[in-house]
């Protein structure tokens, strides 16, 4: 069995990393995108809050599956021009967009859920909204928006493994070509040690986050 | 030159009339202090003052011009837009519930607004900030975070955050009502120090002691009235509404 382990180790890695990369790259571009999602849907013109409120009922409200075949196979069909190349990066846009969409809401309740004493205080000190979101509310919301962040991080960590479905190879994949070609599920022992050792890791990151920016509490 | 003046503020909730036709002028260098049963429009009143609450109408003077006037709950005239702002500046606000940043240090709480609203240089700011901090007493935490502080120390780093905008009239609402009884009185210091240093003063407070001594003209509020105006003594010793009678009878 180890000797099989080993043997197998440097393809489930492969596997791995690509699922690691995937799922960072799209939570950090997703975070910047979903902080402009979430003012906009709070926001008290209806040209900002109505687009915003759209686009993530609608990342929220269809299948990621879906998602992903449609930009890699539907939007060129939709028009040329639209066509994305390399899978990987279609892979990408489709992960960021969705996360965006549900991260937009913890950030959403994180600024909602500041005190509205600090937007009184910060007006009558005469700082203007942009000013208060940057340097009052959203300093405060950060710590607060750790642990949901990183439970989405951990979901987009898993729901990596759908990306096979446009050719690309992440650990679920590798595990899966690994289990038919020597006609072993065992494989999947392995795999998903893989998975929880990731998923420490990450979770130990966001703690030490956490405990970071508790100082002032 | 009167500071602040008012005129027939009025301010509905739904049906609920909060502030009926409330008339008052606070003259350069004086302290007004409004007292009142709850509910009666006192906080709302002040807030008014600096836009924190949208009244339905009235007009609102400062330094005898119109800073702003609103009918039917919308704003008919108004200070020119860089002159309005800055006139807000020159209010600074001390809140029941201090309403300091918590992820900010003493310091940098004081330091916030004249960085980035007076566009300060740091140095100087940090400069005035201790002095501040040093006037309430305070000079020892500077580098600590609010929450390490108590309720009375925290609304004293309050009043100088406001102070350090340079305001030239400070209004405070029910400063002393959150904190422990033991903790009102270094408070109340600050603030009779600020009297006492010629600083135009509103506040809306449940220290009947400090009103006594310190107000030079009392407001008695009820049902979103003024219902009684006046010197101390005269407010104190002498009230002529039955409702004034009745609060001062329950409260002293």
């Amino acid at each position: 069995m180890l000797n099989r382990i080993i043997l197998w180790m440097p393809q489930l890695l492969k596997g791995a990393r690509t699922t690691i990369i995937i799922t960072l790259i799209s939570v950090s571009i997703g975070l910047v995108l979903a902080v402009f999602l979430a003012l906009g849907k709070m926001s008290k013109h209806k040209i900002f809050s109505a687009p915003c409120s759209a686009y993530i009922f609608f990342f929220r409200g269809t299948p990621l599956l879906m998602q992903i075949y449609f930009i890699y196979f539907g939007l060129p069909q939709l028009n040329p021009a639209l066509t994305i190349q390399s899978a990987f990066v279609a892979a990408l846009i489709a992960y960021v967009l969705n996360t965006a969409a549900y991260l937009a809401e913890n950030i959403r309740a994180g600024i909602q859920s500041i005190d509205k004493g600090q937007f009184e205080a910060s007006k009558a000190l005469g700082l203007t909204y942009g000013q208060t979101m940057r340097l009052v509310i959203i300093p405060q919301t950060v710590r607060r928006l750790i642990p949901p962040v990183g439970n989405e991080f951990i979901m987009v960590l898993k729901d990596v493994s759908l990306v096979a479905i446009i050719g690309l190879t992440d650990l679920t994949k590798v595990t899966r070509a690994i289990s038919s070609s020597s006609a072993t599920a065992l494989v999947y022992i392995p795999a998903m040690i893989l998975y929880l050792i990731i998923t420490a890791f990450f979770t130990f990151i966001f703690n030490k986050l956490e405990n970071k920016y508790s100082v002032y509490q | 030159m009167s500071m602040i003046r008012t005129e027939n503020i009025c301010k509905n909730f739904g049906d609920l009339k909060v502030l009926k036709n409330v008339n008052l002028t606070v003259e350069q260098g004086e302290v007004v202090v409004i007292i009142g049963p709850s509910g009666a429009g006192k906080s709302t009143f002040l807030r008014s003052l600096n836009t924190l609450e949208k009244i339905t109408s009235g007009k609102i003077y400062i330094e005898d011009e119109l800073f702003y006037h609103r009918e039917n709950d919308t704003t008919v005239n108004k200070m020119e837009k860089e002159k309005f702002s800055s006139m807000l500046l020159e209010m600074g606000m001390v809140f029941q519930q201090f309403n300091l940043f918590p992820h900010l240090t003493v310091l940098e709480n004081v330091m916030l607004a004249p960085v980035n609203v007076r566009k300060r240089e740091k140095e100087e700011a940090e400069k005035t900030a201790r002095e501040l901090l040093e006037k309430v007493g305070l000079s020892d935490k500077a580098d600590v975070y609010p929450s390490r502080l108590s309720g009375g120390q925290q609304q004293r780093v309050a009043i100088a955050r406001a102070l350090a905008m340079e305001p030239k009239v400070m209004l405070f609402d029910e400063p002393t009502s959150a904190l422990d009884p033991e903790l009102v009185g270094e408070v109340l210091n600050v603030m009779k120090d600020l009297a006492n240093q010629g600083m135009t003063m509103l506040c809306v407070t449940h220290e009947m002691g400090f009103a006594r001594e310190v107000a030079d003209k009392v407001i008695f509020m009820a049902d979103g009235q003024i219902l009684e105006e006046g010197k101390p003594e005269e407010v104190f010793g002498n009230p002529k509404s039955p409702q004034a009678q009745q609060f001062l009878r329950s409260v002293l």
